[in-house]
């Protein structure tokens, strides 16, 4: 009975832990900063640079080109770069754009993985044939063939935002064939065999009881696809000739080594990340809501 | 019961024959058209010809395979995988000599062999450099310490709440946003790339094994506590083992994302060592018999990974799961 009052305690206040950890991540965020800094400071002190500040733990927080950033340049980064956020260069419009790729890349993979998915429930001579492949094709490397598949479409005269599109949809196809092939084979016999006393057609059991069954699959397929269609299309901007975008940043910054500005570009695509999974989620939410509870 | 024993046999006889003459015509004159046009040497004027040949054969193998599905062995298993893999590898060399696409787009399956044998010393290095180094270090990392946080988690309900969130959150951060900040914190050489899988396999460790250690069922907290036993008994005997196949789990989709963390870490800066470099600069040199073999390669080792994965898990944690 003693833990009961605690519980509600801590229930009264669900974001209190959230909000502790972060206030400790911070705290603990200076030092770390000062001492990855204090290195790269002294050297450049005692080769003679003029930092304007006397010290090497003084110059810590004022690098060029920083280790970790302190919290001012930050700052200054994420302002350098978010405004004015319709302009062609700020890290807004670029992860707009890489977003864009990415989801018409899941709409494609989405497409092609339901079909395969239908074929492999169909026909069990093709499941045998093709389904090991594709289990096997998730354990393959697949995003490090982003170069070469950005490349051999330019080649072809494919330029622009369709072929990121294409190398995501690619990455993304996989989980989506699995996953919808598993989700489809998900009813169990009992209600199969109540399909059959309704005298019911294949094609009604397919599309009245297979596919709503397989649509909690198809959204969890679509999280894990996501995340992998995003790190595909950033993979297929740095391999190609590409003028916007996160990925164009990420490789332009990197030649450069703005150390700060590549934080900022990892902030955006971290909340971009999360912003498309939270994306799917909203998307399952209104397809099957009678799955909400869970 | 005898003639439907001998019917039996015989239907189970039936498939092989059958399936074998359609298997046979459709390989062995894939194998001859591969031939015929390596002989030629340069694209011949009219590929259309090819093209129909090749689908004929393909829509014979196709039927051979159909016959070889059937049934319930090991073999009505097994070889419609491997003869589809077979016959298309065929197709592909066929169809990309009959049309003459220069290899500097897409090799033809021999010529990646070819590559494969000739580069071995160099790509064996590099898959050295990139899977025990960066990828096979950098996931025993992430798995240590994400199991350490789980255990902590489980055992202080604030950190459940406080660091749980973040965890899930960063499952969703891009690798490929982390990996420049990574490489030019801690340099060009292995280390960074270590850190980058590391904190990659991290987060779907310490989510699955959270929920692993949390899927005990009261039930049976409440039986050992009857017994009165002590914690440190209870939670081997019962939170351990219904976490294994959640921990598991979470460890093949750590030895997947493990490898191609390290691979695209490399496309931000190495020292001339790595899979995922030999990739970037011979694309570059649109040398892409080399980059396919270096994919082959990366394959081959992630699959050996995961599957080695896969043999612990049945080892040491059999309960069946549900997807």
């Amino acid at each position: 009975m003693t833990a009961a009052p605690r519980r509600g305690r801590l229930a009264g206040s669900p974001l209190l832990p959230m909000l502790v950890v972060l206030v400790i991540a911070v705290l603990l965020y200076l030092p770390l900063m000062l001492w990855a800094n204090v290195g790269p400071a002294s050297r450049a002190l005692a080769n003679g640079a003029d930092l304007g500040c006397p010290t090497a733990i003084a110059c810590a927080t004022q690098l060029r080109n920083p280790v970790l950033p302190a919290p001012g340049q930050l700052a200054q980064g994420f302002r350098s770069l978010s405004v004015p956020p319709t302009a062609p260069t700020s890290a807004p419009y670029n992860a707009v754009v890489t977003g864009g790729e990415t989801l018409l890349g899941l709409v494609l993979a989405t497409g092609l993985g339901l079909v395969l998915a239908a074929l492999l429930v169909l026909s069990r001579s093709f499941e045998r044939a093709t389904l090991p492949w594709l289990v096997t094709s998730q354990t393959v490397p697949i995003v490090a063939i982003a170069p070469m598949l950005a490349v051999l479409l330019g080649q072809y005269g494919v330029q622009g935002f369709l072929p990121k599109a294409l190398i995501a949809a690619y990455i993304a196809f996989f989980p989506v064939a699995v996953g919808m092939s598993r989700g489809l084979r998900s009813p169990d016999a009992l209600q199969l065999d109540l399909m059959r006393t309704y005298s019911a057609s294949p094609g009604r059991v397919f599309f009245q009881l297979r596919l709503p069954a397989s649509l909690p699959y198809l959204f969890t397929a679509l999280k894990v696809a996501v995340t992998a269609a995003l790190v595909g299309s950033i993979v297929a901007e740095i391999s190609t000739i590409s003028f916007s975008g996160l990925g164009k940043m990420l490789a332009e910054n990197s030649r450069a080594s703005d150390t700060i500005a590549l934080w900022v570009i990892m902030t955006y695509g971290a909340a971009l990340g999360v912003g498309l999974v939270a994306l799917v989620g909203l998307l399952e939410r209104v397809v099957t809501p009678w799955r909400v509870g869970r | 019961m005898a003639s439907g024993a001998v019917t039996w046999r015989g239907a189970a006889r039936r498939p092989g024959l059958g399936a074998m003459l359609p298997l046979a015509l459709s390989g062995f004159g894939l194998l001859g058209l591969a031939v015929a046009l390596a002989r030629v040497g340069t694209a011949p004027g009219r590929p259309l010809p090819w093209l129909l040949g090749v689908l004929a054969l393909l829509l014979l193998g196709v039927l051979g395979i159909r016959l070889a599905a059937r049934g319930e062995g090991r073999a009505a298993r097994v070889l419609p995988a491997a003869l589809t893999g077979l016959l298309t590898v065929l197709a592909v060399e066929v169809l990309l000599r009959a049309y003459g696409v220069p290899a500097g787009l897409i090799p033809t399956p021999s010529r990646v062999l070819a590559a494969l044998w000739e580069a071995r010393t160099v790509l064996l290095q590099d898959t050295f450099y990139t899977f025990v180094l960066e990828a096979l270090l950098g996931f025993g990392v992430g798995t240590v310490i994400g199991l350490v946080l789980a255990l902590l988690v489980v055992r202080f309900r604030f950190l459940e709440r406080g660091l749980l969130p973040y965890a899930a959150l960063f499952s969703s951060v891009p690798i490929v946003a982390l990996a420049p900040v990574v490489v030019k914190a801690l340099g060009l050489e292995w280390p960074s790339k270590m850190v980058v899988v590391a904190v990659t396999v991290l987060f779907p460790v310490v989510v699955n094994a959270v929920r692993g250690l949390q899927a005990a069922q009261p039930l049976h907290l409440d039986l050992l506590h009857t017994y009165a036993a002590s914690p440190a008994q209870t939670f081997r005997t019962v939170r351990v083992p219904t976490a294994l196949p959640f921990v598991f789990n979470a460890l093949k989709v750590g030895s997947t994302l493990a490898l191609i963390s390290a691979i695209v870490a490399e496309f931000f800066g190495t020292t001339g060592h790595g899979l995922g470099f030999r990739i970037q600069i011979e694309v570059g040199r649109f040398n892409l018999a080399v980059v396919w073999a270096a994919i082959v390669l990366a394959s081959v080792v992630g699959l050996a990974f995961f599957g080695l994965i896969s043999v612990l898990e049945r080892r040491f944690a059999p309960v069946p799961q549900g997807s």
